[in-house]
């Protein structure tokens, strides 16, 4: 599914790499975690697969399902089955939630050539899944994460990733700023979209999030380069000994 | 408003409860100083600005650029955008230059200088001697020091600790001095960046000023010590027309604090002052000012007309400046101490707490001029008006085409306490290219009744509470401030607003 | 002061360019008289007068230039809207393309038969208001359309209006210059709501009286569009009682040159106004919002809501001003001014000014300018969301704050619509 081969990225402001050659394989239905200290670039890679501005490509290459992401648009990803969930989802003042998630539905389906679906169709779909992750109308009828929670806005990312039905979802710290309950539903939320073809590729700094989305396989990232990659043991090695202990073992 | 509490706990805040209780008069530096002074005849023509210009011993081009701009101020209209109002001033009937008579023969040091001068600065609480002291609070020895250059009426009295500055290579004397020992500089850097042509208060003072203070930071040197000038206007009927100039080379790095008092006399004077700075790549300066000129009794009699310009011109890259100030002083207060960003990734900063009591009149701000890209600038005024006093924040943003990608923010705010004042805001936003981001946001409002009723409910008097809670409405600008003068600035807010309430 | 002479050849040329009206009544003669002596007072603006710092009033004085009209066949704003309709064109009222002006509880006489008339109720509102409003800052070009404006109504409002009066200003002229004046009187309790649009003429100067009563409720919407290069001068001038509301609302799209000026007033208590616009240009584009709002009047609260959107070298310009007298206690003042510009050559000019002598208020004002947020446009993109489309919905979302100050929710969805096709077909 997700293919990276030595991926290399910089800060287009700063001439600083921050991805220092990143190799990546994500089967389709394979749920993988990437853990590391602040600052390994784990969010660097999330947005550089979806296109975040801000950011070059040195070298190497990330494939979906053949497809060559980093020529593409950003919207281009979308629709090619790349879901983002992000750390700190943007607030948008102005913008109906439901507007926006209609758009986004409608323009994904017409730029894979499928029908765009009406209104009812697509109220139908919200219902079931904003129900299931206890989003209330209320919160649909505002504005995009404005006056959000911190749990209602990763609920409502995980609603937006229910609704668009990607092949490709990175989880970007998801589990930051949430209590056990929220963490529990919003697992739940994701637990609900594994299907055996979807992939998963989840970031997150604790291991606590793996207790609830267990992963395939689980990759160390340091200093902008998968270190360590393991089963889901080397999360609970993280969890128990630190990172210090696997960046010396490295080094 | 954070919460009072928070402004309540921190100690130095308690020192202001302190220093609420401890005033005994209105204005502290009210006081005479009785000396032998000579003045120049009354009046302005060109035979004074030729006697000023001899008095200082100057080179001939530059009486030609006083008399330029003379010539050039007699055609000029005062002008009159500004929010204040004030009896036309008779420029005929001011004397331009007063010195005592001790001074005549320069001092060689400043153990020669008139007993009677350095008791004027004791007095006032300004060290001329070379020891750590400022503001009565006496620092273990070499632990921090500051520079004063002491400027009395129309002339410099001394300059302390220069032979120290000078092994760092830098350069702090009066500003007749700099034109004798390095006329090279002076005219390499004088009015380039407030032109003799520049606006009514500046020609003015670029005919007739007497002194003032000169810095110079070679390359790549953190100036030793904080510098400081203390100006005294003394002699009656006189007008103080100082000139300050600073040149940090490239990396330099200096803080500059400069003071102001008066006596209390029921005549208005007049004081047109200019402060020019340039900032070679990645030069810093902040320069802060305490401005606490004679207000004017609370009937609106006397008090200093005070017609300032200043600006900093930020020419090379990455160079910084900061302006502080903290302005409770004068009848009349006209000022804009302004940032030119020319350089790429300059950054200038204006903090600001303007406090207007009684009849005082105060229309003061900032321009931010940005030229280079990705320059950033941010604007913090705070305005209190009392009694019967107008204050007003003029202010001017400007995005040129070229600047892409560049900053501002400002926040202006307002109080009034009654309700025979006003409070004005007048900022001036121009965009001119679309990578830039401007941000202003002001408010006007008047002493919070619930924060007032906690302090009081707590035992606080109304006066003192109302101190309170100002201290706490311009902390980020106190903040802003070198620790000392943040201290004395304190105090300052709480003394302005003396007899603001019922 | 005397003005320079230069300045008083200006403004006696600006005069004799229109006719002076003739054969009218006692009391018009008199406003007359008074705006020309307004007139000759301030004098013709220039570039350098403070008030026209940020636009060059010299096109508005110049002999008019043509102005192509612009092909649609998009119906008319309000179309399907329940209304009177008012049809002006080239500035001149036709009867025979209007409807029947009369509705229950409003009295609808042209401005030609009330100027006709020796006495009449609006002569107390007549150049009335707009005289108030020439103080502290003259307003010549609303003097100018008091001293010599033939066409427009007057209209008295004693109840609550049945239906909105809606003016729609066509052209047939390339060259038309045109004045209109429009009185509006709502008495106690009275409620009416006035919808204007069209481009008007070549260079149209319109002024706007209206006096609002206590507790009467007064509501605008205007659209302003379509013409390149057309020229506009309004002035709204309201006066508002004890309770009374006033809202007003203009969008503007295209047109070389517009200056809205907006001056208010509260003399009651405890009344609301608010004035918002949204305006969107492309190119030689230059829009002005100058909002004065006095706060004369205990408990009041006033709105400014300004938004621009600028392409392509367009420029926005906003001054707005809240004066709040000592004895306005309690006033809520609100300002806001946001330039969104879309392309690097664009300009955004503000000056949102605050003057207040009362303590108890509380005022406040912002104003930001910049380009589209990246991270709303990532997110909406990585959401799927192609990039034009994600920008209309910023640019929409923007505006929109400006929008919902228009009560009737039927007439914002109209705006929204009209602003949705502008985007449309000046998508970057």
């Amino acid at each position: 599914m997700l293919k990276i081969k030595n991926l290399k990225a910089s800060l287009e402001d700063e001439d600083k790499q921050i991805l220092k050659g990143i190799d990546l394989e994500i089967g389709a239905g394979e749920v993988h975690a990437i853990m590391g200290p602040n600052g390994s670039g784990k969010s660097t890679l999330s947005y550089v697969l979806s296109g975040k501005g801000g950011y070059v490509v040195d070298e190497g290459s990330a494939t979906l399902d053949g497809a060559d992401l980093l020529d593409m648009a950003p919207e281009e990803r979308a629709a090619a089955g790349l879901f983002l969930a992000f750390q700190y989802p943007v607030e948008i003042p102005g913008v109906g939630n439901m507007t926006f998630l209609r758009t986004a539905v409608n323009s994904q389906r017409k730029a894979r050539g499928e029908d765009e679906l009406n209104a009812a169709e697509f109220l139908k779909l919200v219902r079931i899944e904003a129900k299931s992750l206890k989003i209330d109308a209320e919160m649909l009828k505002r504005p995009v994460n404005v006056g959000f929670s911190g749990g209602e806005k990763k609920r409502n990312e995980i609603l937006q990733m229910a609704m668009l039905a990607p092949k490709m979802c990175i989880l970007d710290e998801t589990d930051s700023g949430l209590d056990v309950d929220a963490m529990k539903l919003v697992a739940e939320g994701v637990n609900a979209m594994r299907n055996g073809k979807r992939s998963f590729l989840i970031i997150t700094h604790y291991q606590r999030l793996l207790d609830h989305i267990k992963p395939d396989v689980v990759h160390i990232m340091a200093n902008g380069r998968i270190i360590k990659s393991g089963g889901p043991e080397l999360a609970l090695e993280v969890e128990n000994n630190g990172y210090a202990d696997l960046l010396n073992e490295v080094a | 408003m954070e919460a009072l509490e928070d402004v309540v706990k921190e100690g130095v805040d308690a020192e202001t409860v302190e220093a609420v209780k401890g005033v005994a008069g209105k204005y502290k530096y009210g006081f005479a100083t009785d000396i032998e002074t000579e003045y120049a005849p009354l009046g302005l023509n060109e035979d004074i600005v030729r006697l000023i210009s001899s008095k200082n011993d100057e080179p001939e081009w530059l009486l030609e650029w006083r008399l330029d701009a003379y010539r050039r101020w007699l055609k000029l209209d005062e002008p009159d955008w500004a929010m204040v109002n004030y009896p036309k001033i008779d420029f005929q009937n001011i004397y331009y230059y007063a010195q005592p008579v001790s001074m005549k023969e320069k001092p060689k040091s400043l153990d020669e200088v008139d007993p009677k001068l350095l008791e004027t600065y004791a007095k006032l609480g300004i060290p001329l001697r070379e020891q750590a002291l400022l503001a009565g609070v006496e620092m273990p020895e070499g632990e921090r020091k500051v520079a004063v250059d002491a400027v009395f009426d129309s002339v410099s009295v001394g300059t302390t600790f220069k032979e120290e500055l000078g092994r760092a290579g830098v350069i702090f004397c009066s500003f007749s001095e700099a034109v004798k020992d390095h006329p090279e500089l002076v005219r390499k850097y004088l009015g380039t960046v407030v032109p003799s042509t520049d606006n009514y208060y500046a020609t003015l003072n670029s005919a007739v000023f007497s002194d003032g203070s000169f810095v110079f930071i070679p390359e790549g040197v953190k100036c030793p010590m904080e510098l400081s000038t203390y100006f005294r206007i003394n002699a009656e009927n006189t007008g103080q027309f100082e000139r300050t100039l600073i040149i940090a080379e490239k990396g330099a790095q200096v803080s500059y604090l400069e003071g102001c008092t008066a006596p209390q006399r029921d005549t208005n004077q007049l004081h047109a002052a200019v402060v020019e700075i340039i900032l070679l790549e990645d030069a810093d300066v902040k320069y802060s000012t305490v401005q606490n000129w004679y207000p004017g009794d609370e009937n609106g009699v006397g008090g200093i007309y005070n017609f300032v310009t200043k600006r900093a011109d930020c020419r090379g890259d990455r160079s910084k400046i900061m302006w502080t100030q903290v302005e409770t002083g004068s009848a009349i207060t006209w000022k804009y101490p302004s940032c030119i960003l020319r350089g790429d990734d300059s950054q200038g900063e204006f903090y600001s707490i303007a406090i207007a009591n009684n009849y005082q009149q105060a229309d003061t701000g900032t321009k931010m001029i940005h030229l280079g890209k990705r320059t950033k600038s941010r604007i913090v005024s705070k305005g209190i008006s009392a009694g019967h006093a107008q204050n007003t924040y003029r202010g001017l943003v400007t995005m040129h085409p070229k600047a892409t990608g560049s900053r501002n923010y400002t926040q202006c705010d307002s109080l009034l306490i009654g309700n025979k004042c006003g409070a004005h805001t007048v900022p001036y936003i121009e965009v001119k290219n679309n990578s830039s981001r401007v941000e202003h946001e002001a408010t006007t409002s008047k002493v919070d009744d619930d924060q007032l009723f906690y302090c009081l409910q707590r035992g606080v008097g109304e006066e003192e509470a109302i101190a309170l809670i100002v201290n706490g409405f311009v902390k980020e600008v106190l903040q802003s401030l070198p620790m000392e003068f943040a201290m004395e600035a304190q105090k300052l807010v709480a003394i302005s607003l003396e007899g603001s309430v019922g | 002061m005397a003005l320079a002479a230069n300045k008083v050849e200006a403004t006696e040329a600006l005069i004799a360019a229109y006719p002076a009206p003739e054969g009218e009544g006692k009391w018009s003669r008199d406003a007359r008289a008074r705006a020309l002596e307004t007139l000759r007072q301030s004098g013709a603006p220039v570039r350098r007068d403070e008030y026209w710092k940020f636009t060059n009033p010299a096109r508005l004085l110049e002999p008019v230039k043509s102005a192509t009209i612009m092909e649609t066949d998009e119906a008319p704003v309000f179309d399907g809207v329940d209304k009177l309709l008012v049809v002006f064109v080239d500035g001149v009222l036709r009867a025979d393309l209007s409807d029947d002006l009369t509705m229950e509880g409003v009295e609808i006489e042209t401005l030609a038969t009330a100027m006709s008339k020796d006495i009449h109720w609006v002569g107390d509102v007549y150049g009335v208001l707009e005289a108030n409003g020439q103080k502290p800052v003259p307003r010549p070009f609303a003097a100018l359309n008091t001293a010599v404006a033939t066409e427009g109504l007057v209209i008295r409002v004693t109840g609550k209006a049945t239906k909105p009066i809606a003016f729609r200003y066509l052209r047939s002229g390339l060259d038309a210059d045109v004045m209109v004046h429009t009185v509006i009187k709502l008495e106690k309790g009275a409620d009416l709501t006035l919808l204007e649009n069209g481009s008007g003429a070549a260079r149209f100067n319109s002024s706007l009286e209206v006096e609002i009563a206590d507790g009467a409720a007064f509501h605008h919407v205007r659209t302003q569009g379509r013409d390149h290069a057309r020229l506009a001068a309004t002035h709204i001038f309201a006066r508002l009682g004890k309770e009374s509301r006033f809202k007003s609302f203009t969008l503007t799209v295209n047109g070389a040159l517009t200056r809205n000026e907006a001056v208010l007033e509260f003399t009651g208590d405890d009344a609301f106004a608010t004035i918002s616009g949204a305006s969107a240009g492309d190119g030689a584009y230059h829009h002005d919002d100058t909002v004065f709002v006095t706060h004369n009047a205990l408990n009041c609260e006033s709105r400014q809501v300004f938004k621009k959107v600028l392409r392509n070298g367009a420029t926005g310009v906003f001054q707005g001003k809240i004066l709040v007298y000592a004895h306005a206690q309690k006033t809520d003042g609100y300002q806001i001014a946001q330039g969104l510009m879309l392309d690097e050559d664009c300009t955004f000019l503000a000056k949102p000014e605050l003057e207040i002598y009362a303590d108890d208020v509380i005022c406040s004002h912002g104003s930001t300018c910049g380009a589209v947020d990246e991270a709303a446009i990532f997110y909406l993109t990585s959401r799927g969301v192609p990039k034009a489309v994600a920008q209309d919905m910023l640019v929409l979302a923007f505006m929109d704050q400006a929008i919902e100050e228009i009560e009737d929710e039927a007439l914002a969805e109209e705006i929204r619509t009209r602003l949705g096709d502008w985007m449309e077909r000046h998508r970057g």
